[in-house]
């Protein structure tokens, strides 16, 4: 009951006309700087908080609010239409969201999109509102052992992203996980192939593999088929939005993002891969047409999206009740915070109530203004398709380099990333998947580096992934997407090939 | 689009206008650089030196860049590199920096930069799970004694101060600082996870982290590494518990080497009437940082101290020596993957061989000139960005491009070039103030 006073009352404070307009303005800025590729949530957030220190508390909170939802939606526009997802929490969309793009159907992608966002950011932000602090507790309980275990399940999901063949999804995973080698070992500080060069030692940035694959990638591919087969002439489907059928087929994979991508987020696994590629394998797993997925299924688009944004959510829970920051974001927001004299921690509820619970009003406004913004965009963001292509690549590739630049001011990252480019055309033309790179990019630290701390606060029991009942049923779960009874595929699927 | 950035671009102009509606600041633009990713200690207190310094009208405007990795010595070699003889920009560094070049033997030293003020300083805590069995320090060392393994310390990267720490403890009490079981986590927040959850034996962070846990009683702190007892915080310190260490992790800020002495004088001038302006000692208070404002010769002489000091702890620590460690090394996981790798390589190899003559389409070369112009545009825009600037570079990489696919409009695909790159040049270097080098035309836009 006080839960819904205090929440009344945030919510009395929160809508206003003015406020309503900073949240739009917050949206439409999080939204217009996540877009850019390179720039992701965490820099998004700093670039423009600035901003909002000219404002009272209350504004403030309504604009990061916007901003914070905003930044965290951007990066899927781009994915869908242009195929070029500008950071990882956008991957597992494009995979699905551009092929609709190319039957014409983007906008009902950039739809199912924002309105799974929405969906998925409403209800994470109740689940916030009400249990907030019994899941921060619980979220607790997870220790390295359970994070690998975690990982091991997210590196499951490459079994439903292979094409054509197994071996060149495993290949592609593996050099993802040798490019995960490079930089600074975390647990004991030594270099690891960084030879000698010191831009190396912090490792190779993944947004570096995510654009230079995915933007520059296609953009060679592009340039080396011109003129070798027909081109394809795009035709936007007259009704833009979503078919009733696809209605029915996205609101589960919106619930079942959430599901997925809230508890996620309320553990610190390292961002949105985790959340949006378990979400996507779950709705393949689920879906019983799974030989869709990779040739547009809603559902690919809606369940990730969701996810990422749920994710977006569960973050907060550990940052408001512990003052735990689990994301790059989320230090930010912590200093954001503490501007206005708010400090997350366990007593922040207690302290200052009130700002408390603007904020989670807040965070209702920013998640609706999207739908707001974002719903009447999609049909012309899909416009954004008929560009002609010399104009678009060039865009694009321009936008690549001053993203990859600014990302750490370093020339070797702009070299790197169209080497990188290079390699992603040549997978493109030997049919070897390009997102398993990207996993491998992203979990191979992880899991080494949690394997290694459980087993050295175990002193060196390798059983300690056993006897933890979480960790051994994450494993178990591993194990079972593995060899389950529904599995579709069985080893490369030459059937599906051929279809 | 368009109009986000737009809107994006007068939101800020309006704050920028804001705070410069006072008097003649000393400097037009001074940079801020950051050797850090947003979020941690460096990025903060370069965003209120930003804020302190805007709004006091001590300086114009005060970007501040961020240029993270390797405990700050990437960001030390670039400013070395690149800001040579600038007296327009300062960058933070710290105790964490000296710890970094030690580790990462890196070839630039914090004696290559001229040290301006030491700022602040934030003491370490050593604090447990309310529920440990380890009532106070002396449990916790002779449990340390009795089995140093035993023992987990979560805190946070390798070679950084809550390392050095934990090391120094050892060292006090006898045992041998490489048998410390120091588990590294990357970020405050993880580390601080780890403890509440009781991942770990004992926690060891700033005090500012571990504060709000102490007050709400999740944690017990068992140690401060203060010299005395700060007020208004019921923690002993190591020293009053006869273990004889006193240390703290400071934050300075150092100025490129070859400044004029004019340039140093205004330097710290400005950064003196900052220290003492209210919105710096709100700050302060806010961030429960200590104000450890220091400069000239006493500087230099502390800068020695601590130099020495970390080379010590750090080879005392120093794990590359230490008898093989198995599965917790560095060496079996790399192993592992470039194995698997190879393996794979194989596999696609003998596959690709296997299904040559019907699956993969012989690619015969027709068209080379899209190629060869989108090769000439890369190599073209790689070889500029630097020298020219971003606007011309990347204008080259469009038209490039534009000409790879479509080679009809050359003077339209030319002047559609130049208006995306300067527009993507302003939006990304003025309206979100990310620094791209500017050229040639820098002094144009």
């Amino acid at each position: 009951m006080t839960t819904f006073h205090a929440l009344r009352d945030g919510f009395a404070s929160a809508v206003t006309v003015v406020h309503l307009a900073w949240a739009l303005v917050g949206v439409t800025l999080g939204t217009a700087v996540g877009v850019l590729p390179g720039i992701g949530p965490a820099m998004t957030v700093a670039v423009l908080l600035p901003i909002t220190f000219s404002l009272d508390p209350t504004s403030a909170f309504i604009m990061f609010g916007g901003i914070y939802y905003g930044a965290m939606y951007g990066g899927s526009t781009t994915s869908i239409l242009l195929n070029t997802p500008g950071e990882t929490a956008s991957i597992a969309t494009a995979i699905d969201g551009y092929e609709m793009a190319r039957q014409g159907r983007g906008a009902a992608a950039l739809t199912t999109a924002a309105i799974g966002s929405f969906v998925a950011g409403t209800l994470a932000t109740i689940a916030l509102t009400f249990f907030a602090p019994p899941l921060a507790t619980a979220a607790l309980r997870f220790g390295p052992a359970e994070y690998f275990a975690l990982t091991v399940v997210a590196f499951t999901t490459v079994s439903v992203l292979l094409g054509a063949s197994l071996v060149r999804g495993l290949f592609s995973l593996f050099v993802g996980l040798a490019l995960g080698l490079v930089g600074i070992d975390q647990l004991t500080g030594e270099a690891r192939f960084s030879f000698g060069i010191p831009q190396l030692l912090d490792g190779i940035d993944v947004l570096i593999l995510v654009i230079g694959l995915f933007a520059v990638g296609e953009a060679m591919y592009q340039v080396w088929q011109f003129g070798r087969e027909e081109i394809h002439v795009l035709r936007l489907k007259k009704f833009t939005g979503m078919t009733r059928e696809e209605w029915r087929r996205s609101w589960k994979p919106w619930l079942r993002g959430t599901a997925i991508g809230f508890p996620l987020g309320v553990l610190p696994c390292g961002g949105p891969v985790i959340p949006t590629f378990l979400s996507y394998l779950a709705e393949k797993r689920f879906s019983r047409e799974p030989h869709r997925f990779g040739r547009g299924a809603i559902e690919g688009v809606a369940g990730p999206e969701a996810a990422n944004n749920a994710a977006a959510a569960g973050v907060l829970v550990p940052l408001l009740t512990l003052g735990l920051p689990s994301s790059a974001t989320a230090a930010v927001l912590l200093a954001a915070f503490e501007q206005y004299g708010l400090q997350p921690g366990p007593l922040l509820f207690a302290s200052r109530p009130d700002l408390v619970w603007t904020l989670i009003a807040s965070l209702y406004i920013g998640n609706a203004m999207l739908l707001v913004l974002n719903l009447p965009l999609a049909p012309v963001w899909a416009r954004l398709m008929l560009i002609p292509r010399p104009l678009l690549f060039g865009g694009i590739l321009v936008l690549s380099s001053i993203g990859a630049y600014s990302l750490n001011r370093s020339m070797l990252d702009l070299v790197l990333l169209y080497v990188v480019g290079v390699v992603g055309c040549a997978m493109r033309l030997w049919d070897v998947p390009l997102v398993p790179a990207v996993l491998g990019l992203v979990l191979g630290p992880m899991a080494e580096q949690q394997f290694r701390r459980a087993i050295a606060i175990s002193e060196g029991q390798l059983s300690v992934f056993l006897t933890r009942p979480l960790s051994a049923a994450l494993l178990l779960i591993a194990v079972a997407v593995l060899v389950g009874p529904r599995l579709p595929w069985r080893w490369p699927s030459r059937a599906d090939a051929d279809i | 689009m368009i109009n986000g950035h737009r809107i994006c671009g007068y939101v800020a102009i309006a704050a920028a206008l804001g705070a410069t509606l006072m008097a003649a600041p000393a400097f037009d633009q001074l940079r801020l650089i950051a050797p850090a990713a947003p979020g941690g200690g460096w990025d903060q207190t370069a965003r209120v030196m930003q804020q302190t310094l805007q709004r006091a009208g001590l300086v114009r405007i005060a970007p501040v860049e961020n240029i993270p990795g390797a405990a700050g010595t990437i960001g030390l070699a670039r400013f070395l590199g690149a800001e040579r003889g600038n007296g327009g920009v300062l960058m933070v560094s710290g105790l964490i920096m000296l710890g970094g070049i030690v580790m990462h033997r890196s070839p630039v030293t914090l004696r290559d930069v001229v040290p301006i003020a030491r700022l602040t300083g934030e003491y370490e805590v050593i604090a447990v799970p309310a529920v440990s069995p380890l009532r106070t320090l002396a449990d916790l060392v002779s449990a340390l004694k009795q089995r140093p393994e035993a023992i987990s310390w979560g805190g946070g990267s390798a070679g950084g101060s809550d390392q050095m720490l934990a090391g120094l403890i050892a060292d006090a009490t006898g045992v041998d600082p490489r048998r410390v079981n120091y588990i590294a986590f990357s970020g405050g927040g993880e580390s601080l996870s780890a403890v509440l959850g009781g991942q770990v034996s004992v926690g060891i962070n700033g005090l500012a982290e571990l504060e709000p846990q102490i007050e709400a009683g999740t944690l017990r702190a068992l140690a401060i590494s203060s010299g005395a007892r700060l007020s208004g915080l019921d923690v002993p310190t190591l020293r009053e518990q006869g273990v004889d260490v006193e240390f703290e992790n400071w934050r300075s800020l150092v100025a490129p080497p070859g400044v004029s002495a004019d340039d140093r004088r205004r330097l710290e001038a400005t950064v003196d009437t900052m220290v003492r302006s209210r919105e710096w000692r709100e700050a302060l208070q806010r961030y429960r940082w200590i104000d450890r404002y220091l400069t000239g010769p006493e500087l230099a002489r502390f800068l020695d101290r601590e130099e020495q000091r970390t080379r010590d702890i750090l080879r005392k620590l120093d794990a590359t020596d230490r008898e093989s460690t198995g599965l917790t090394g560095a060496e079996p996981y790399p192993l592992f993957v470039l194995i698997g790798l190879f393996v794979c390589a194989g596999a696609v190899v003998f596959e690709a061989r296997r299904q040559r003559s019907s699956a993969r389409p012989q690619s015969a070369l027709r068209a080379r000139g899209p190629i060869a112009l989108l090769i000439a545009g890369v190599v073209l825009h790689l070889l500029l960005a630097e020298r020219a600037g971003f606007v011309i570079a990347t204008a080259v990489l469009f038209w490039f491009t534009a000409r790879a696919f479509d080679d009809r409009h050359p003077w339209r695909d030319a002047l559609i070039a130049l208006a995306v790159s300067t527009s993507a040049y302003l939006l990304f270097a003025r309206v979100l103030q990310l620094t791209l080098p500017g050229g040639v035309l820098a002094r144009l836009l």
